[in-house]
């Protein structure tokens, strides 16, 4: 440090004299042999004095004794003590040490689990129906535990930490001074600790032990084969693993009471929760949800159990500022901006999406986005090049951000966060001297060098380390030297909700002259007429009784048809972080409502195809797979806006060659069941298991017993408050599940695919369960050689209640069509024939009373359509939910066009900067990482393995 | 269009025919939509021993003339699949029903239709909807052989082959990036820079150019003759396609493999045609320009980019028609395109709903595919020379409601049974359980 350098000699040359020789009484005196200790006193002279955020003195001096700031003295204030150190320090700003709430820490860094690579979701779509990939079983880890490996909230930082010298280095060189460093692990993954970037004995850098529990919505990770390996999935596991707790206490505070009876077991894991979920204790917990959705997921999931959260941002919050703003907690908010990225032709930039434009011109605006609602701690976190953290905060702070905000984040904020703020974050008498030096009089230009920093009152120059892992390779090595950077201006890119929510809301709406297929006992009204009120059907018929007064909109729709909304009871279009839990051959308790998407564009093009209700499964992995939701196509409303919340729940069931893994390769031979014979038993063996705990649950003699969220779905279903919708194929298959639910006495919701069901129409019918089927899709697996396309009708003419389903996000664009197909095959009537995507499946789903056809009463979801609904000339005009407006086809073009600009604009702008930017290989392919909202698991997907190229 | 009045229609006496006289037929419809020269209301055909003769209104008959009147039914020439691995899969998940896909990346003599297996269950249900003809093709590296035209009844694949090396297939380089951030690998190591890709994707391209290169020099050492000159199968495979005798069937999805494969065909001299052809609407203009015809199998593809209109691909067909782009429908390759021949119908049915004229529409199953693959002679319209192949529908064959209810090939009546109407037969028949 050449400017420290010239500054000490200086100053002992200057005022030397008059400074008393140096007591050596706060030295602990080493061994001879090892480097004395420097001196405990010092005073650090002339400098700007950042005291706190927004409190500054000019021309102050700091008094550090004994690793403690003993005061700070304003300009010309005398009072440096003799014995103290003095550091000339004119032209120098000094901060209270930089805190960074959530690093983590070596070679096994956690990487953020915000984004994902994978294609985009609306470029493809539909699930597999030839099996989907497994995983291992075995939840590998030794020694006492948590059963799933992923939870070990028993991990501690704290016992095993030994930072890298090098690392800790370079993060003093950015201004740091203490981090809280993170587990990496896992789901529950442990607790931090808040430690002191200085060197040695890590016993005496550590401030405090356990910060806090870390929990993180991550599938990913070494140990991540078994289950959970969805996203619903490690929901599932969040909300066991407490319940699991809470029943860990309760049973040893039973065998208290009761020291004969049944010893508790010892678990470490569920022990370590205690003081997360005791009320007395109450230790707060970081949720990395890795999503915006799963942002208000984890603040509900935290409500749900008891959790007072921190949450880690993801730098996606654009998408959902309403529903982010709603998020009642503190925020860490990583500063990982994408760079453009270098694409060798002018061809590549055809495969830059708007979606990703709009990423990388919303990301710098994230953390004023955040500050706006939220107390905000800011983290190099998710950084592959920590050298960029200066620079991405000056970009923050260039699109909103406040330096007083920014400092505030990296003190103040953390300090409180961290329970630490009486001893760091800002330079008050009495506090740990943490201080961070920079040259000139402002951190946040990144062209002022950082001069050094302080811990507890020891003095590290920065020596400008080496990088500590680059990720600038050869490519971009030229580009070390240092270029002009072009600055990006301001944001351009647009709000998603610019282009979503209801087109129009009017009160009342009239329909006029049109063909009406109510798909009620009034059928098919030609020249008819509807009138809507607040949302509901209040007349169709003729002619209509004249209104009193009229405030709203008339359509004339001469030579059009109404229908009622189309509704698909097959769906997978609207999931968030993969469609199947395939771990587990019960996986009852994962929830589909948990990871509803609605930020997927299917939303759009099926309103587009006159759809407004989707039944959304889960895959067919397992016999018994996850809890399905019904949804309206609300489009623009969030994931809970998007839920049917009168439809009664439901779960996923599967038979047949899925569930007994014969399409998954030759490996996969060890999990019960491999044969249908297994699956009936697996069937009566969870049925029976669910009957005991619901008897159980009875019984008042007995010590605490365990919620288990599996056998609660199940029980459920035989209390009949939860309808089965059961992946089906074979007839054989299909009639001895019937017999064995019926054994329960449980009445099936609906087959679904039932490709074989015309075999059994009559067994089917009798039973009462609906038939939900492909129109004509068949011969792709073995169990589906005798689908046929008829037998939609077949099963209807011996009256079971059939829907024709889309399992498939293109198809579900045109389910009028598909209707069609039972008039092609099998001569069912037209009017039946539209019923198989209107009234049928609402039946099935029973949310009939509300959807499904053009009644009185009924939400009055509709659409409109150019002329007759099985023409295949037909083109769907408008699609209405509730009396709003949500498709009208006129409008679509211009929305495209709007669409196309944005993206011109967005491109033109990156491209001014694209390839000058200093940034690194992983910062500029970071650009093409996509939202987990807008990825799309590519193994689940049947049409992304469908087209060769 | 489904309540249309019964016809009378003596199917069992005309298969009963001895064929080896010559026969006359004229048949009566309430329309002929020829394909070629628009749709003939209350239309006669007249066929001689399985030639078109006459198409009019009122075409005189003999008295040797068996008159079979279709009543109310609708003609169209049989439709014929444009690019499909018919024959060559059976089940997608059973691997040995599987022969779509071969190994290696430059076959050219491998040959698709000595491998259909004339007894598959999916080509009698491709039938039931009015195909009488697929081309079959080879799947696997980049230049995967040649296909051939079938016709889909018949007693063995030498018996069904109406053309052999209908076309040489060559599934162009992928040329997008792969954009996988190197952050997300397992192996970082494994990451290709943008650069390094383009080099990968330039050389693939050359590689196909030198394929071409040396396929020229074989063909002139083989003219030039000479006791050193020895027959190599698979140089033997390329000959006809730089004759031009047969055309190159390019598939590619992505509009710089399109913009890129016509460019290397018009240096090279090359006649093709393109197949898949996702992005092709993109590039209309320019495939008007160098007369490449498009199959296109991506109706119902999702849209690619989130600008994209949401239509797109009901536009597609439409767009590159009224740019002057000769243009014919399918389904994808492989497994589940060979299983949903039968909805190629539909899909120029939308196209035709999003702009596609209809007699377009028609001639996108019929007589563009026919000129395609060189058999327009023959097949593709209701034209007098023409073979009688062709179907009755009662109604609109577009309209999914409607049903083919007749099929003749060459003037021979064709089942129109199937797995699937032999299972509805049985089960429509069951009878209640007994309780």
């Amino acid at each position: 440090m050449k400017s420290t350098l010239l500054g000490r000699a200086a100053l002992a040359f200057l005022i030397g004299q008059f400074i008393p020789p140096v007591s050596l009484q706060a030295n602990e005196i080493l061994p001879p042999g090892q480097r004395p200790r420097p001196l405990g006193a010092h005073a650090l002279v002339g400098a700007r004095v950042v005291v706190k955020p927004g409190a500054v003195l000019e021309g102050a001096t700091i008094i550090i004794r004994n690793g403690r700031i003993q005061a700070v003295l304003p300009k010309g204030q005398a009072g440096i003590p003799a014995d103290a150190r003095a550091w000339e320090m004119k032209g120098k700003t000094i901060y209270a040490g930089f805190i960074d709430p959530y690093l983590s820490l070596g070679e096994d860094k956690a990487k953020p689990i915000s984004n994902k690579w994978t294609v985009p979701i609306d470029a493809r779509a539909g699930v597999s129906f030839t099996g989907v990939p497994t995983t291992k079983t075995d939840m590998g880890r030794k020694g006492p535990g948590y059963e799933i490996a992923g939870v070990r909230p028993e991990h501690r930082v704290a016992t095993e930490f030994s930072p890298p010298a090098k690392e800790v280095a370079a993060l003093r060189a950015l201004g740091f001074t203490a981090a809280n460093v993170i587990p990496t692990e896992g789901i529950y993954r442990g607790t931090g600790t808040l430690a002191l970037f200085g060197e040695g004995n890590p016993n005496k850098l550590i401030l405090r032990p356990d910060t806090m529990q870390h929990l993180a919505f991550s599938t990913t990770g070494k140990r991540a084969e078994g289950y959970p390996n969805s996203l619903m999935g490690v929901i599932a596991v969040i909300r066991q693993t407490v319940f699991d707790a809470q029943h860990y206490y309760a049973i040893q505070a039973w065998h208290k009471a009761h020291p004969t009876d049944a010893r508790p077991e010892y678990n470490p894991a569920l022990e370590a929760l205690r003081p997360v979920l005791a009320k007395n204790l109450k230790q707060q917990i970081i949720i990395e949800p890795g999503s915006v959705l799963m942002l208000n997921r984890a603040q509900v999931l935290a409500a749900e159990l008891g959790f007072d959260p921190i949450l880690v941002a993801t730098g996606q919050e654009w998408r959902r500022p309403k529903l982010t703003k709603q998020i009642k907690t503190p925020f860490i908010v990583p500063v990982v901006f994408p760079a453009i990225p270098e694409l060798p032709e002018e061809d590549d930039w055809n495969q830059v999406s708007l979606d990703q434009l709009r990423a990388w011109d919303w990301a710098p605006e994230i953390p004023a986005l955040l500050q706006r609602d939220h107390a905000i701690a800011l983290t190099t976190h998710g950084l592959s090049d920590r050298k960029a953290f200066r620079k991405n905060i000056a970009r923050a702070i260039e699109r909103g951000l406040t330096e007083q905000q920014a400092l505030a984040a990296l003190t103040t904020e953390p300090a409180r966060f961290m329970g630490v703020e009486k001893q760091i974050g800002t330079i008050e008498k009495g506090k740990l001297a943490n201080l961070t030096v920079v040259d000139g009089d402002s951190w946040f230009d990144p062209e002022n060098k950082i001069d050094s920093v302080w811990i507890e009152g020891r003095h590290f120059a920065n020596d400008n380390p080496k990088p500590e892992k680059s990720d600038n390779d050869r490519e971009d090595a030229q580009d070390e030297k240092k270029k002009a950077e072009p600055k990006p201006g301001p944001r351009i890119a647009k709000s998603p909700d610019a282009f979503r929510g209801p087109l129009l809301t009017p009160k009342n709406v009239i329909i006029q002259n049109a063909t009406i297929w109510t798909c009620g006992p009034e059928g098919v009204i030609t020249n008819g007429s509807i009138r809507i009120a607040n949302g509901r059907i209040v007349e169709v018929g003729r002619k209509l009784s004249p209104p009193e007064s009229f405030d709203g909109i008339i359509i004339g729709a001469k030579g059009m048809h109404v229908t009622p909304g189309l509704i698909d009871c097959h769906s997978h279009s609207m999931i968030l972080g993969g469609v199947n839990e395939g771990t587990l051959p019960s996986t009852a308790m994962v929830r589909i409502g948990d990871v509803v998407n609605s930020e997927t564009g299917n939303i759009y093009s099926q309103l587009a195809g006159g759809l407004t209700t989707a039944n959304l499964l889960h895959g067919s992995a397992n016999p018994i797979g996850g809890q399905n939701q019904v949804i309206k196509l609300r489009h623009g409303a969030p994931p809970d806006g998007l839920k049917f919340a009168k439809a009664p729940p439901g779960i996923k069931f599967a038979l047949g060659e899925n569930v007994k893994q014969s399409n998954w390769g030759d490996d996969k031979t060890t999990r019960f069941p491999q044969t249908r014979m297994g699956v009936k038993t697996f069937f009566n063996n969870r049925f029976t298991a669910a009957r005991q705990y619901l008897a159980d649950q009875l019984r008042e003699d007995v010590a605490p017993m365990r919620r288990n969220l599996e056998l609660e779905a199940i029980g459920e279903i035989i209390n009949g408050k939860r309808l089965i919708h059961c992946h089906s194929y074979r007839q054989d298959e299909m009639l001895i599940f019937m017999r064995t639910m019926e054994r329960f006495g449980v009445k099936i919701g609906t087959l679904q695919h039932v490709l074989e069901g015309y075999k059994i129409a009559d067994e089917i019918a009798a039973h009462g369960a609906g038939a939900s089927t492909f129109s004509d899709w068949w011969a792709y697996k073995f169990e589906v050689y005798d689908a046929i396309p008829y037998a939609g009708s077949l099963m209807h003419a011996r009256g079971a209640v059939v829907s024709f389903n889309s399992d498939s996000s293109d198809l579900a664009r045109r389910m009028n069509l598909e209707a069609a197909k039972a008039v092609k095959y099998g001569g069912t009537s037209e009017e039946d024939a539209l019923k198989f995507v209107t009234i049928n499946p609402a039946k099935q789903l029973q949310i009939d009373q509300w959807v499904g056809s053009l009644e009185v009463g009924k939400d009055a979801d509709f659409v409109l359509w150019s002329g007759h609904p099985l023409s295949t000339q037909t083109i769907c005009e408008q699609t209405w939910i509730e009396g709003k407006q949500y498709y009208d086809r006129p409008k679509a073009p211009a929305r495209a066009k709007a669409l196309a600009a944005e993206r011109d604009a967005l491109l033109a702008k990156a491209r001014k900067i694209g390839g000058k930017e200093n940034a690194g290989v992983a910062a500029r392919s970071a650009f093409f990482l996509r939202a987990l909202e807008k990825a799309h698991a590519l193994n689940n997907c049947y049409e992304c393995r469908k087209v060769k190229p | 269009m489904n309540k249309l009045i019964p016809i009378l229609f003596a199917a069992a006496t005309l298969q009963a025919q001895p064929q080896e006289q010559p026969q006359t037929v004229l048949y009566k419809a309430a329309a002929i939509h020829t394909a070629d020269k628009g749709t003939i209301r209350n239309g006669q055909m007249l066929v001689t021993d399985g030639i078109i003769q006459a198409v009019g209104q009122n075409i005189r008959a003999t008295r040797q003339t068996k008159i079979v009147d279709l009543g109310e039914l609708h003609l169209y020439p049989g439709l014929i699949a444009a690019t499909t691995s018919l024959g060559l899969t059976e089940i997608n998940a059973v691997r040995a029903t599987q022969d779509t896909t071969e190994v290696g990346e430059f076959t050219p003599d491998v040959e698709a239709w000595v491998s259909v297996n004339p007894d598959s269950e999916l080509i009698p249900v491709a039938r039931a909807n009015g195909f009488t003809h697929a081309l079959v093709a080879p799947m696997g590296g980049s230049i995967t052989g040649a296909s051939g035209l079938i016709k889909l009844a018949g007693w063995g694949v030498e018996d069904m082959t109406v053309k052999t090396h209908a076309a040489l297939h060559l599934w162009w380089p992928v040329m997008s990036l792969n954009t996988r951030p190197k952050q997300t690998l397992r192996d970082p190591d494994k990451y290709k820079s943008p650069k390094e890709q383009t080099r990968t994707r330039d050389k693939n391209i050359k590689a196909i150019d030198e394929f071409f290169n040396e396929a020229e020099a074989y063909a002139r050492a083989r003219k030039a003759g000479g006791a050193d000159f020895k027959k190599v199968p698979a140089w033997e495979g390329m000959l006809s396609a730089l004759s031009g005798k047969q055309p190159i069937m390019v598939h590619a999805n992505e509009v710089r493999q399109i913009k890129t494969a016509v460019a290397w065909a018009k240096r090279r001299k090359l006649k093709i045609v393109l197949a898949a052809s996702r992005d092709a609407w993109q590039v209309a203009d320019l495939l008007a320009k160098e007369k490449v015809p498009v199959i296109f199998d991506n109706v119902f593809t999702l849209p690619q980019r989130d600008t994209d209109p949401h239509d797109i691909h009901f536009r597609a067909a439409g767009i590159l028609h009224k740019a002057g782009v000769k243009i014919a429908h399918s389904e994808p390759m492989g497994s589940w395109g060979a299983s949903r021949v039968r909805n190629i119908v539909y899909a120029a049915g939308k196209s035709m709903a999003y702009g596609l004229p209809r007699e377009t529409a028609l001639r996108s199953l019929t007589l563009h595919p026919a000129q395609m693959l060189g058999v327009a002679d023959r097949l593709g319209s209701l034209t007098p020379k023409k073979e009688a192949t062709f179907i009755a529908v009662n109604g609109d064959i577009f309209d999914i409601r409607a049903n083919v209810k007749h099929m003749w090939i060459a003037g021979k009546k064709i089942s129109l049974q199937s797995r699937h109407t032999r299972l509805y037969e049985k089960y429509k028949n069951r009878p209640k359980p007994i309780k």
